[in-house]
């Protein structure tokens, strides 16, 4: 059985998998109950300045049949006394001594702040910090969270603060409500961060009731942003995980979030540079004995590739990140219709006729019977009607021989740049 | 005429002054596609293309890298 063992800028889990600091983690019952479940470590809900929580909290979009697809809160950090909390964690460390627990901190952009509750987290023995530089919601009107989060000065200053009195790994959580996420990644790394984790929350609003115009959720017929996670912010996390991860100048540890809600996603997270991952969403959705799934599927998954570390998959579809402009212009895909399997429902051919490149056509068999055909001249490797058919197997994508060398839209340009008073000798 | 139709023949006239023995000079890029020159090296003959293809612009693009590289 492969190792699961992680290691995140010195913090030790037995497994990449712990729950996000959200209201899963509130409390020692519930970090316990999650480590006895097999959670490799937990990152407790964020402790810091006092606040006080409206009523109505959550809303979640379900999408075509699936409920919890996104998820929407307007919670704030943890409303609990400091000193029950500490008391908590030292508990819960004192029983489970070999697990993660890492205390999610958020207080003003105030070095004396910053310095005070770091010293009181770390004396009940929290294997690392994570500064939330990331809620959008109720912290960011107060200076806090993601407004902190979306200037990269404040976000290397406050890492700074912190890092001068911490004596455990300080992880800095990103807001993924910003242009680029690498600025504030390398402003991070610059104020000394040990690791990274991303992303948290997007701005969003989940939805407006058509009979009383209210906003979903209300707080007494008001409402105000919250913070979108889930399945559907996995493609958005994904990326700038792999944006950080591929960054230059963004040199550390990352923790993987956004959306992961089974195994398979972790190891795309991990392929795409996260060393450990951290989970809500499903958590709140499932049950903290969805764990079980991601541990049984990722052994099984490491086993089959014969690999004896889940260490050893971090980062490694990186490099076939890239730029659009170091894509290969000259490589062709073709969509290819198995009729065997084909229902002819024509969804494939509505979809290309009315939105894409017109390159289906309906014929008719020497037997009267109706067939779909790709026009595969035609066709420019889209992928929609692939997208859009409802039976597996029935389309597949092929590889079309090459005509052409490799060609990049940006071996391309230097090329024309440098034709323009290109080498042609002419003589009479 | 398809877009496949139209590749063909941009193709078709860029192989011909290709064939005959023309590199090419300039290439300048507009709203329109491109304007290629072509010039013969023994002749002081200049041929001009406009391509407005997205494929014979990719094809055009690839066959002067390879003129490049040869000289």
């Amino acid at each position: 059985m492969a190792d699961l063992r992680i290691n995140l800028a010195g913090i030790q889990s037995p497994n990449p998998f712990w729950l996000a600091s959200a209201p899963p983690t509130n409390s020692g019952y519930q970090v316990q109950r999650a480590f006895e479940a097999g959670w490799g470590g937990a990152v407790w809900k964020t402790l810091g300045d006092p606040i006080l929580n409206v009523s109505s909290r959550f809303a979640a979009l379900s999408f075509n049949g699936q409920r919890v697809a996104g998820f929407n809160n307007i919670e704030l950090i943890s409303d609990r006394p400091l000193d029950v909390n500490l008391k908590e964690i030292y508990e819960t460390k004192k029983k489970f001594p070999n697990h993660a627990i890492i205390a999610s901190l958020m207080v003003e952009p105030k070095q004396e702040k910053w310095h005070e509750i770091v010293k009181r987290v770390e004396d009940v023995g929290v294997d690392g910090l994570e500064l939330n530089f990331g809620c959008p919601h109720g912290m960011a009107e107060r200076g806090m969270g993601a407004a902190s989060g979306q200037v990269p000065a404040l976000v290397e200053k406050q890492t700074y603060w912190v890092k001068e009195v911490a004596k455990t790994p300080v992880i800095v959580k990103l807001t993924p409500n910003i242009t680029d996420i690498t600025a504030t990644a390398e402003a991070a790394c610059n104020g000394g961060a040990d690791a990274i984790s991303l992303i948290n929350t997007i701005n969003s609003l989940m939805g407006v009731d058509l009979d009383t115009w209210n906003t979903i959720p209300h707080v007494a017929g008001k409402g105000a942003h919250g913070g979108y996670c889930g399945p559907a912010v996995k493609p958005i996390a994904l990326n700038m995980v792999a944006e950080c991860a591929r960054h230059p100048n963004v040199n550390v540890p990352i923790s993987g979030i956004g959306g992961i809600s089974n195994w398979k996603d972790a190891v795309e997270f991990m392929l795409m540079g996260a060393t450990g991952v951290q989970v809500c969403t499903a958590a709140m959705h499932h049950g903290f004995r969805i764990v079980e799934d991601m541990i049984e599927g990722l052994s099984n998954y490491l086993d089959s590739k014969g690999i004896v570390s889940v260490s050893d998959i971090v980062g490694k579809s990186v490099p076939k990140y890239s730029d659009w402009g170091d894509l290969d212009l000259n490589y062709n895909i073709v969509a290819r219709i198995n009729t065997d399997v084909c229902i002819n429902c024509n969804k494939c051919h509505i979809a290309c006729e009315d939105t894409s490149h017109q390159c289906i056509d309906m014929l008719t068999d020497a037997n009267g019977k109706s067939y779909l055909k790709v026009r595969e001249e035609d066709c420019v490797g889209c992928n929609l009607c692939s997208i859009v058919c409802p039976v597996d197997g029935a389309i597949d994508m092929i590889e079309v021989p090459r005509e052409l060398p490799p060609m990049t839209w940006n071996e391309r340009q230097a090329a024309l740049n440098g034709s323009l008073t290109c080498n042609v000798d002419v003589t009479n | 005429m398809s877009d496949y139709q139209q590749y063909l023949e941009e193709r078709d006239k860029i192989d011909y002054f290709i064939q005959k023995g023309y590199l090419i000079s300039n290439v300048k890029e507009h709203l329109n596609g491109a304007t290629v020159d072509f010039v013969h090296p023994n002749r002081k003959v200049t041929e001009t293309l406009l391509i407005g293809n997205a494929n014979a612009r990719k094809y055009f693009s690839s066959l002067l890298i390879q003129q490049k590289q040869r000289t």
